[in-house]
């Protein structure tokens, strides 16, 4: 029985040896540069693919494929290509730090960060040990750029809830406002919070909100706002157009909806006829997905042509973005000092170089907007465009 | 079990087996030859293994289902890291500060067992099930809603992460503790209680067994134990966000808990090893466009491998080729006896005559086969 | 006023609720097993009306055709992914129905991508009764589930079918020994389940316009909810715990200082309604002999 025993000791201790030897053996070491073999410049990037949020992690991998597939036409950065990996978090904080150690170890040297918040505050501290720059399209928690490797491209909540009570303090004091707002939702919450922060005492305000369990029976809600004549909507796109399609003979059809950049792809929501919503409808933004002139059009055609309508939104606009705009930074790095990049740097070095960059003078102009810059926090700077997506019924006529 | 002088040593085996992993993978880790992806997902691993340990005692040996094993996670690791993220500022990262949040942690989430155990009291079943999946949810949806000040509100409770060298080998050592107790637990009076009264509440009330306390007592160990596991959550984490604690996460436990084999700890430990696995690595595997494959090839394996299982109609074959038949011929895996071999949960709490026939039956062909011949798996293994 | 609206759209909800919630104790009661996946099949109905509306535009056409696609799905899951485990633990089959329901979930999106589809499948208008009005959906909704609760409490109670599901349910053993054939009798059941979760989708969109793969998720799970609070195996309770659950949840949401909570409020009086009876409402109390 002992003799036994042992064997089976003997045997499992060796197979876990076997197992260690063999990682040792493919390379998993500690602090090493990963991409010492690259042979092309590797992206990396977490997202929903699959699951509740994939549309917007699907449109940023499309669309960031799209701008890397336009980089490598014309050339690449000096001849060296670059490459996107795009790994699935489903919108699962729990999901970053396996994604973010085998891109890491894969050889990624500049990331895009993760597409939404919950996932993004993952991110945000994990890349700063491994000092790996991101650049996020839309993970726009106030949290994320915290650290001096990140960076956004999007605008932050706290910014657009400032932005939105501003415009509201000028034009509707001393009357009553509509307040829609999903309270379990970091992006709107978080909006909402500095919206409230900054509304001026005069202006009154009537609240709704659902919940995640709840994101399509909104007659209750409805019921509550029937009467407002602005209804602030800092929320995303699909309940958005649920609600409006359920409130549409109960709200006044001069009512104004305004909400964030979340509501951006409403327009073109799938089944979706805006025209069929009498109230106006409005969103501050950096994208319109209804542009009809710009780069805002040209990027529009691209995407629609290659990967159909039903992805487009403001998202993967954002990322497209920022695509090129960290390879214009490498770019500009690059043609000030031809050493400063190699395709097999580390990510450290490639971060401190991109840092020295987005800290400087270095601004962008593309879908998003024109002479984009990011101050020291890593906040982008650039002008939020109120776009009115769809004017009232009346004023049609 | 400890039988007088004859200390079987398989009974320690998994014991033996974690520690030497621990020391190997520790080993490495600390002299910085192990890559992040391979510790987070060492992590991971103890974190499931710890969970699917704890939900085996309430499912597996006491016979109830729960499907809110995660809200006693999610109070751990709210409560955890608070104690983490406080104590950290004056005490740093230490492992003072660790061991006082898992204390704290385990505490609290003894103390939700305890008030969960109650309804189990009145309750069986499905009606027992719908109420843990409801206390998960409200769990969920409290933490949901606490102040930025408090526990983070929607964006989640900063908390500090251990050093991420260290952090797996932590995870293993509370995996090993977790194990002592439940597997002593289960190997003495009060196992034996806990599983009669699985098998016939009636009956064990009958022969004087105080179900009130040995109920309790599996629900509080049980949440004690999960919400450990969720301060090492909240130590591997940055943010605790309570939307990973869904009914979701809760099955995703009671997945591994049945696919080890229900009431088989070594299992459920297994298990919880190979799923964690799996789906890092089918995460790792399918990227970009082929991401949206990961579900449906989890959904299938999860599919095809429960109804290998489990279907009675594949019962011979099963017992031709299976894991542990293979294993028993590279002779690793041990064979116990003692233990009652069928040692499934039985939900219609009253075993029909047949089947009680049938159990009994079974039992006496494996204690005839073991006066026999010893262990029966041997001499097939020696051909 | 208000409170009226409020008490209307919750029991246009609860109607929903317990349109799936019936769907759910008709299997639960005969097959004893938690069907997970009865929300994705809502969801596979909802998918198949919006399909056959887009090509046909006729709702009732894409109603039929969701009913039969639903019911041909519902038996072939039963036939592949149940039926195999007649007999091993109930837990197996909750662990099998949790798979298939990943895997509808997985399959839809691979199919019809992830984006959110709004189906408007007919607009009905409102009728106003005094100062309150209510829209036509909701009727419909409220009197088709009433109706089939009728139905299937008539049908239990009279044909030799529903009379065989009762004794299936009673003791599949014994039923087996008096020469019902359990089989035939539990795929009738998940038939008539999974029409009653393609009527579910059709209400679900009249209601809410917008499609996804996770839309059977959470009414699932609240109207799993909502039948245990009815007595799970009930079909007067599957309605009354509906109804009930639709309601809270409307003045919850009317509330704006609770409204936050209001998953937590559902939850608890879940909770505290089995404390005070152990199986529902109108649940059967069974007693154990040794």
């Amino acid at each position: 029985m002992k003799h036994n025993t042992f064997n089976k000791i003997t045997a499992v201790l060796m197979a876990v040896v076997m197992l260690a030897t063999g990682c040792l053996l493919s390379a998993c070491g500690g602090d090493k540069n990963y991409a010492a073999n690259n042979t092309e410049f590797v992206i990396g990037m977490s997202g929903p693919l699959t699951g509740g949020a994939a549309i917007y992690g699907v449109a940023v991998k499309n669309s960031a494929q799209m701008a890397v597939d336009e980089i490598n036409a014309a050339g690449g950065l000096n001849g060296v290509m670059f490459k996107l990996v795009a790994t699935d978090d489903m919108h699962d904080a729990t999901k970053v730090a396996t994604n973010y150690a085998n891109l890491y170890e894969n050889g990624m040297q500049v990331s895009l960060g993760t597409v939404t918040t919950k996932p993004g505050l993952e991110w945000k501290n994990l890349s700063v040990d491994d000092n790996v720059f991101f650049l996020t399209p839309s993970a726009s928690g106030d949290a994320i750029p915290a650290n001096a490797n990140g960076f956004q491209m999007c605008f932050a909540d706290g910014n657009q809830g400032k932005v939105a009570a501003d415009y509201i303090n000028q034009n509707f004091a001393g009357k009553t406002i509509g307040v829609f707002y999903k309270s379990d939702d970091p992006y709107s919450a978080g909006i909402y919070q500095q919206f409230k922060a900054n509304l001026s005492s005069s202006v009154t305000t009537v609240e709704a909100v659902f919940t995640d369990a709840n994101t399509t029976d909104f007659s209750t809600q409805i019921d509550t706002l029937k009467d407002c004549e602005f209804i602030f909507m800092p929320i995303y796109y699909q309940p958005a157009s649920i609600f409006m399609l359920q409130a549409k003979d109960k709200v006044a059809a001069n009512a104004v909806y305004y909400g964030c950049d979340g509501l951006d792809g409403i327009a073109s929501a799938e089944g979706f006829d805006i025209n069929s919503i009498p109230q106006e409808v409005s969103m501050l933004s950096h994208f319109d997905s209804n542009a009809t002139t710009g780069a805002a059009k040209e990027y529009i055609d691209k995407y629609v042509a290659k990967y159909g309508a039903d992805t487009l939104n403001q998202f993967g606009a954002s990322a497209y973005d920022c695509v090129y705009a960290i390879y214009n930074a490498m770019k500009a790095a690059y043609e000030a000092d031809n050493s400063s990049i190699s395709v097999t740097m580390s990510a450290s070095e490639l971060c401190e170089v991109l840092k020295a960059q987005f800290n400087g003078s270095f601004s962008y102009s593309g879908v998003t907007g024109q002479n984009i810059s990011w101050d020291s926090t890593g906040y982008v700077q650039k002008t939020a465009i109120r776009y009115v997506v769809k004017p009232a019924a009346s004023n049609e006529n | 079990m400890i039988r007088g002088k004859n200390i079987k040593w398989k009974d320690f085996i998994n014991y033996a087996v974690i520690a030497v992993v621990t020391i190997i993978f520790g080993s490495l880790s600390v002299t910085g030859n192990l890559a992040s992806s391979t510790q987070f997902l060492l992590e991971k691993m103890s974190i499931a293994i710890l969970m699917a340990i704890s939900l085996s005692l309430v499912v597996g040996f006491l016979g109830e289902l729960s499907l809110g094993h995660a809200g006693f996670m999610c109070v751990g690791a709210y409560l955890g890291g608070k104690v983490a993220a406080v104590l950290a500022q004056s005490m740093g990262n230490s492992i003072v500060t660790l061991i006082l949040s898992v204390l704290v942690g385990g505490a609290v989430a003894a103390v939700c067992g305890v008030v969960i155990g109650l309804p189990a009291l009145r309750l069986k079943g499905d009606y027992l099930a719908i109420v843990t999946l409801a206390f998960g949810e409200i769990v969920k949806s409290i933490f949901q809603n606490t102040s930025f000040e408090s526990f983070g509100g929607t964006l989640g409770l900063s908390t500090p992460r251990y050093d991420k060298k260290v952090l797996f080998i932590i995870g293993f050592v509370l995996v090993i503790i977790c194990l002592a107790v439940i597997q002593n637990l289960i190997r003495s009076k009060h196992g034996r209680a806990i599983t009669a009264i699985r098998d016939n509440e009636i009956a064990a009330k009958a022969m004087g067994i105080n179900v009130t306390k040995y109920k309790l007592l599996a629900f509080t160990v049980s949440a004690c134990f999960a919400g450990i596991g969720g301060v090492l959550y909240s130590w591997s984490n940055y943010t605790v966000q309570s939307s990973n604690f869904g009914y979701n996460y809760s099955i995703e436990i009671l997945v591994m808990v049945v696919l080890g084999g229900m009431g088989n700890i070594n299992g459920g430990i297994l298990a919880a090893t190979l799923i964690t696995y799996l789906n890092t690595t089918l995460a790792t595997v399918l990227t970009g466009d082929l991401a949206v494959l990961q579900n449906l090839v989890y959904a299938l394996i999860l599919i095809v491998i429960v109804i290998y299982n489990n279907s009675p109609a594949l019962k011979s074959f099963r017992e031709r080729y299976n894991l542990k038949a293979l294993l028993h011929k590279i002779k690793l895996v041990k064979h116990d006896p003692m233990r009652v071999k069928d040692d499934e949960a039985v939900w219609d709490r009253v075993p029909t005559k047949i089947a009680m026939d049938e159990i009994l039956s079974v039992d006496t062909k494996v204690r005839t086969s073991v006066a026999e011949k010893g262990d029966p798996y041997e001499s097939e293994g020696e051909d | 006023m208000d409170f009226i609206t409020t008490l209307i759209n919750g029991l246009s909800l609860g109607g929903i609720y317990a349109m799936i919630a019936l769907g759910y104790t008709m299997v639960y009661g005969i097959a004893k097993m938690l069907n997970f996946a009865h929300g994705d099949i809502i969801m596979v109905g909802g998918y198949t009306i919006f399909v056959v509306l887009g090509l046909s535009g006729n709702p009732i056409l894409a109603t039929v055709a969701a009913i039969i696609v639903c019911v041909v799905l519902g038996v072939t899951i039963e036939k592949i992914a149940y039926k195999p485990l007649r007999g091993a633990s109930p837990l197996a089959v909750l662990i099998t129905a949790i798979g298939v329901s990943y895997l509808l979930q997985s399959l839809a999106q691979i199919i019809f991508g992830s984006a959110q589809k709004i189906v408007i499948v007919a607009d009905m208008g409102t009728v106003t009764l005094g100062s309150v009005s209510i829209s036509v959906s909701t009727l419909v909704t409220l009197g088709c589930t009433v109706l089939v609760m009728v139905v299937l409490t008539l049908f239990v109670k009279f044909t030799k079918t529903g009379r065989a599901m009762v004794a299936v349910s009673e003791d599949r053993g014994a039923a087996q020994l008096m020469g019902i054939n359990v089989n035939r009798i539990i795929t009738i059941t998940f038939a008539i389940g999974s029409a009653l979760a393609a009527l579910a989708g059709l209400f679900y969109l009249m209601k809410s316009p917008g499609l996804t793969t996770t839309l059977g998720a959470m009414p699932g799970i609240k109207a799993f909810t909502a039948a245990v609070i009815g007595g799970i195996g009930s079909v007067p309770g599957a309605m009354l715990g509906g109804i009930l659950l639709g309601v809270v949840e409307c003045i919850s949401y009317k509330i704006t200082a609770i409204a936050p909570y209001t998953d937590a409020i559902e939850f608890s009086i879940l909770i505290i309604i089995l404390l005070v009876k152990p199986t529902g409402f109108l649940g059967k109390k069974r007693r154990e002999k040794v």
